[in-house]
């Protein structure tokens, strides 16, 4: 069996580590800071530190923004494999958010055309961040599995719909004007103790199901949320991903392994390449469940039920 | 002079009289506002609120006839609860009036004892001890006594004078009145007004000083949107000119003058022509897209004393804009005091921002222009002060819509947690307001400030020039120190150990220094609170803390 590798731009939000653990190769884009310009996209805090970062963007939220690898870094970053002779799928963000999918799909068509012996499929992975880095684990453990490129490809487009985020966003201005979040109808600024409780639609925009005050009703709508939408928690890895909200986020990992007893639950820190665009409020976990509803109608109800 | 009868005409003077003696010892009705905190303004917004009536109404000899504006103007103008229920008095008194050519001493009965029942059937909680129990005691205790016979002169005698004792005798009903050692303000202000309209049938004429009129209610103009006129715009509509010319004795002007001539002169230059002359003044109206052709032609005869000149075409964009776009599943107006709350409540959503100025209450009226600028198919309001709940009420009443919710925040805590609720990307309007209607019911909120005079509330004494703290509208803590006032209070608020959130309205004079020393003690007492300052720039309360239980 042909054995192939798995690609994904850099908001899949996965680490070195993390990346080399499950083999997954990262096509990392751009990000501009304030003082430094346009810069490789990264995903350590060995330049500046997370709480540093965050600290800073939420004084200047407008100097940083990120921009996806162009057709021409996506074909740099396909061409040795396809040289010698390696398939390629490739993930990408969210169509509905960025132009990613586009561009590395214009750049295989370029490098299948100079190595026509060469095969590269691109996925739109309809999600971005934690959603999309679960998604590349999943992908990477299917391929581990024994799965052909073929059969890797057709799962993940028969089961992206069911990756899941079930969290708040403690500060919705910066999904709104990034545009992250679905037709922002209002400007949103930090609610004071009001948790914005956040999923993604069928285009993978974060959008905001319902509000509950304070954290501790949060933790428990959550809770019930995932119940009612996860499928088979004992075999999964829950992954929570959080700006700088390290201590909720632990409390919120011993809240699930207690309730779900998942094979287990990691906490991962989100990298500025997303953390720009969701800003310093993000704390949610990452699940694989049902597949969401096509207007969200579903999910509002459970919320809805949960948060009398 | 005994007066078995009065007329549309005596009643305008005897209520300007009434507005005179009331604007005259307004001070002193505000300062008997029972709570010891300078937002004492009962005088203040009764004066507005009659004002607003009396300035709208022509003189007119029958009462009815004069009645019917002053009711409307004072629904309209409305302003606090005691402005609310002053309208609502009158509304009754018109009730009963509105087909009387004259009142007898059977139509003034009637009307004071309507006026009291309409009051009481406008008040969602009737309170006994306050102007509702005065005005119904008044009349209550001396209808038995008149008949055909009475004199007006003394059936307003008798009712001042009953009035007056069920005043003194509010204390006793309402403790929060007998507790601040202060009577009714509100009633007390009704019986002011009666008592000058019965010292105008006396002969005697209140004369009040320029100063105090002056504080009559800030017109604000409805700007219009002038972007709607611009470099691509259709100029279809022409000018609305306006103006009166004064006809020149000078030989620099014509000086045969032909109404007649004029008029056929500027038909040519446009249409809905109006010419009226008096005497030497010419008063003329035209829509006309070259105002300066007419211009030119009135200068052959005189000079203008007053000139309008209005786009016509910015009018019409405006009702065109109105009705092209869709309408917002929900609108929501909240009236605040504050640059910085007025800012924060925009920001989280709010489409029209009624102002309030430092004591002075929002009016109906005020609601109701925000409500007829705002397209949408549903309305909350959000009062955010317990004194302004009741004109957005009414404000709903005037205008009859039946899409338009108060939503009853008494603060702007209140307020600002039923917007940090709401949900503006849900189609579901019910669910949205009923989340809002949540987030205010589960809202504590403080106000710190200083009294301004000295009070007794329970076990609770302060003195004025104190700090006095009040946890929802009811005085909490007191003492010398701000912050301990205010720590004092937080932990009066049940469920204050679980809270884990709320918010900080910095007031207007209040240093950035004093809050963050009140968010270090905050944070010292109850790590797990965690507080969000804002800038609110509000005026009489330092801090106006909300906490969400």
């Amino acid at each position: 069996m042909k054995n192939f590798i798995i690609m994904a731009d850099g908001t899949c939000d996965l680490d070195k580590k993390v990346a080399a653990e499950y083999d997954v190769k990262i096509v990392p884009g751009h990000l501009v800071f304030p003082d430094k310009g346009d810069i490789p996209a990264f995903f350590d805090w060995e330049k500046v530190s997370r709480d540093q970062f965050y600290a800073d963007l939420k004084k200047d939220p407008e100097g940083y923004s990120t921009s996806p690898a162009n057709v021409e870094e996506f074909a740099l970053a396909f061409e040795p494999y396809a040289a010698a002779g390696d398939d390629v799928l490739v993930m990408t963000i969210s169509s509905g958010i960025s132009g990613a999918f586009n561009f590395a799909g214009r750049a295989a068509e370029q490098v299948m055309k100079k190595y026509p012996q060469s095969k590269i499929e691109v996925v739109d992975s309809l999600r971005f961040g934690p959603g999309f880095g679960l998604m590349a684990i999943y992908a990477s453990e299917l391929r581990a599995s024994g799965k052909t490129m073929e059969e890797v490809k057709a799962w993940l487009e028969e089961n992206k719909n069911r990756f899941h985020q079930a969290g708040w966003l403690d500060d919705l201005s910066f999904v709104a004007k990034k545009g992250r979040l679905t037709h922002a109808k209002a400007f949103f600024g930090t609610l004071a103790g009001v948790k914005p409780i956040g999923e993604f639609d069928y285009n993978g925009l974060t959008t905001v199901l319902g509000k509950v005050k304070g954290a501790k009703k949060a933790y428990s709508v959550l809770l019930s949320y995932i119940e009612e939408t996860i499928e088979d928690p004992g075999s999964q890895m829950i992954v929570i991903a959080q700006t700088n909200r390290l201590p909720q986020a632990e409390e919120y990992k011993k809240l699930l392994e207690e309730k779900f007893h998942p094979k287990k639950v990691v906490i991962r820190d989100v990298y500025p390449s997303c953390g720009i665009n969701v800003g310093p409020g993000l704390m949610a976990a990452y699940y694989v469940g049902k597949p969401i509803s096509q207007d969200l109608s579903v999910e509002r109800a459970i919320i809805e039920k949960h948060a009398e | 002079m005994a007066n078995r009868r009065i007329n549309g005409r005596h009643l305008e003077k005897m209520l300007k009289n009434g507005l005179r003696n009331l604007v005259l010892h307004k001070e002193e009705v505000n300062r008997l506002n029972v709570f010891p905190v300078a937002d004492g303004d009962t005088g203040t917004n009764m004066a507005l609120t009659l004002r607003h009536g009396l300035s709208s109404a022509p003189s007119r000899n029958e009462v009815g006839a004069y009645l019917k504006p002053v009711s409307e103007g004072m629904l309209m103008g409305a302003r606090g609860n005691s402005g609310v229920i002053l309208s609502q008095l009158f509304k009754g008194m018109f009730t009963e009036l509105s087909r009387c050519g004259w009142i007898g001493p059977g139509e003034l009965r009637n009307a004071l004892i309507r006026a009291y029942k309409t009051a009481y059937a406008a008040v969602v909680y009737p309170v006994e001890g306050t102007i509702l129990t005065v005005a119904r005691e008044g009349i209550e205790h001396i209808r038995a006594q008149i008949d055909r016979n009475t004199t007006i002169e003394a059936i307003l005698s008798m009712y001042t004078a009953e009035m007056r004792k069920s005043l003194a005798f509010t204390p006793e009903l309402l403790p929060a009145l007998k507790e601040a050692g202060v009577i009714d303000s509100g009633a007390y202000g009704y019986i002011l007004i009666f008592e000058g309209m019965l010292d105008q049938l006396y002969g005697k004429e209140h004369v009040v000083k320029k100063e105090n009129e002056a504080d009559a209610a800030p017109e604000t103009a409805a700007a219009s949107d002038t972007s709607l006129f611009n470099e691509n715009s259709a100029f279809e509509e022409g000018y609305c000119t306006e103006f009166i010319l004064q006809l020149m004795r000078s030989s620099e002007y014509d000086q045969h003058f032909d109404l007649k001539k004029f008029t056929s002169d500027l038909s040519l230059y446009g249409n809905s022509l109006v010419v009226a002359a008096d005497g030497s003044r010419v008063k003329v109206h035209i829509h006309t897209k070259k105002p300066g052709r007419v211009i030119a032609a009135a200068q052959e005869y005189g000079e203008f004393v007053t000139f309008k000149l209005e786009n016509m075409q910015l009018q019409h964009n405006e009702v065109l804009k109105t009705a092209d776009e869709n309408k917002k599943p929900l609108g929501i107006i909240a009236a605040v005091n504050g640059d910085g709350i007025a800012k924060t409540f925009s920001e989280l959503g709010c489409d029209k921002i009624v102002v309030c100025g430092e004591t002075m209450n929002a009016s109906a009226e005020d609601f109701v222009k925000a409500l007829s600028g705002i397209n949408a198919k549903r309305v909350v309001i959000l009062p955010n002060d317990k004194n302004v709940i009741m004109a957005a009420e009414q404000a709903a009443r005037i205008t009859g819509a039946e899409n338009v919710t108060v939503l009853p925040s008494r603060s702007p805590a209140e307020g600002y947690y039923a917007l940090a609720m709401d949900l503006p990307d849900s189609d579901d309007v019910e669910r949205r307001v009923k989340l809002m209607n949540e987030g205010l019911q589960s809202t504590a909120t403080l106000t710190e400030s200083v009294a301004v005079r000295d009070f007794e509330h329970g076990d609770l004494k302060c003195r004025a020039g104190e700090e006095i703290v009040m946890l929802n509208g009811a005085p909490a803590a007191s003492s010398t120190d701000w912050c301990d006032c205010i720590i004092t209070a937080l932990s009066q608020i049940p469920g204050i150990e679980d809270a884990d959130s709320c918010v900080i309205f910095r007031g207007k004079d209040v240093s950035e220094e004093k809050e963050a020393i009140l968010i270090q003690r905050i944070s010292e007492v109850y790590p797990c609170l965690e507080a969000t300052p804002i800038d609110g720039g509000q005026s009489v309360y330092h801090f106006i803390v909300g906490v969400s239980v």
